[in-house]
């Protein structure tokens, strides 16, 4: 039901033991080179030159990749020829597993196949975002994302609005936020009315009737809805290549007056319309 | 019937598997700890023989407390509990520190008690 990698998927369905995709990462460990061991096995640089660069990364905040080309130990030819051949000679963790005689060919093929029918649930369908917002592909499919986990998690039917910039959070019953670092920084809002919030906390917690659970149970639901969310959003982001790093959940209380957008931040409100008229947004506070 | 020790700071995932375990019919649950430091204390109190526990939790995080629980406890089987499943790195580093599997979130109850089952 979740967002998976292939290794994930073959361990928990029990095809594979774990000890098996151990080995298997470790013979990819091996057998993948990094950009600047590719750098050097391709004869473009040397291995000082790349512990100059790892030095100089110290204190900038760029890829190895942009600063050898920045430093001028790479030209930028030389750094796609680079990426190109990591790609064309890397050992996907299928084949891995079938060289160390864990999967044979055939399984493999039946395997995938197996795998991307149950992630095809998570494929994105689109989503518009205003024009000039960067990393726009990583915040559309966290919106996606989001969609998806309230049809399955909650099982809600509902109509997504259209997404716009906004300089204040407007008020509602409660929100729960989650803090993303990496390659990316941003904080991840949902915000809930005090129906809605009963909703999902009568699905987080599988009960017909959450009437008599205390406000810190309630609550609490919510940001373990978020916490789904989020924790899939940081796998998806790591199959795009993109590193997000979740924060624990934690609950805001907006006054009447709603939230102002910190400075230095691009806020996107996502509204969600909710088929009984309750209220719900998804706010994405993107720092610039 | 097997001993499941549950490790998660949230209340409401604590809920969700003390009643997928309660219900099993083949485990019972001895205990809630809410973060590394509070599972390493039970596992020693409640002597469990598997243990449930979230990876991102404040205070100590679930990796640590794995970390110390494979040293301290050869027979514990440790399951990870994690919305962060499906990053390659998360997953894999759990398993090299002695995590026997990992339930993604959003679980679905069969593949909780399947996976608990074949430990």
């Amino acid at each position: 039901m979740a967002v998976k990698f292939f290794g994930q998927f073959l361990v928990e369905q029990g095809l594979v033991s774990r000890e098996a995709l151990i080995s298997a990462i470790e013979l990819q460990d091996q057998k993948n080179l990094k950009l600047g061991e590719m750098a050097v096995a391709m004869g473009y640089i040397t291995q000082a030159d790349i512990e100059k660069a790892h030095n100089a990364q110290m204190s900038k905040d760029m890829r190895l990749g942009d600063l050898l080309v920045e430093m001028g130990f790479l030209t930028l030819t030389q750094l796609n020829d680079v990426i190109t051949r990591q790609k064309n000679t890397h050992l996907y963790i299928g084949e891995a597993l079938v060289q160390i005689g864990a999967l044979t060919s055939e399984n493999l093929q039946k395997h995938l196949a197996d795998f991307k029918a149950d992630q095809a649930q998570y494929v994105s369908d689109g989503i518009a975002l205003p024009p000039g917002v960067a990393n726009s592909k990583i915040w559309e499919m966290t919106a996606d994302l989001t969609y998806k986990m309230i049809t399955r998690v909650l099982d809600l039917q509902f109509r997504p609005g259209k997404c716009a910039l906004t300089e204040t959070l407007a008020p509602n019953f409660m929100m729960a936020a989650m803090d993303f670092n990496g390659d990316v920084e941003a904080r991840y809002l949902i915000s809930v009315s005090e129906g809605l919030q009963k909703t999902i906390a009568k699905a987080i917690l599988r009960e017909e009737s959450v009437d008599g659970e205390p406000a810190e149970v309630l609550e609490d639901t919510v940001m373990e809805f978020v916490n789904v969310v989020c924790g899939n959003v940081a796998a998806k982001a790591s199959q795009m290549g993109v590193i997000m790093n979740i924060n624990p959940p934690v609950t805001i209380r907006p006054p009447a007056a709603g939230l102002p957008v910190p400075e230095g931040h691009t806020a996107l409100c996502f509204p969600i319309h909710i088929e009984d008229g309750d209220k719900m947004e998804l706010i994405l506070l993107i720092k610039k | 019937m097997k001993k499941v020790l549950v490790v998660d700071d949230s209340l409401s995932v604590a809920r969700q598997l003390e009643k997928i375990i309660s219900e099993s019919g083949d485990f019972t649950c001895v205990g809630h700890a809410k973060n590394g430091a509070e599972a390493i204390k039970m596992n020693h109190s409640e002597n469990p023989d598997i243990i449930c526990m979230d990876m991102n939790m404040p205070g100590m995080d679930g990796l640590t407390a794995l970390r110390t629980l494979s040293v301290m406890d050869k027979d514990v089987k440790v399951v990870m509990v994690t919305s962060l499943g499906g990053v390659g790195d998360k997953f894999t580093e759990a398993l090299k520190l002695g995590a026997k599997n990992v339930i993604s979130k959003p679980f679905e109850t069969d593949n909780v008690l399947r996976i608990l089952r074949e430990l």
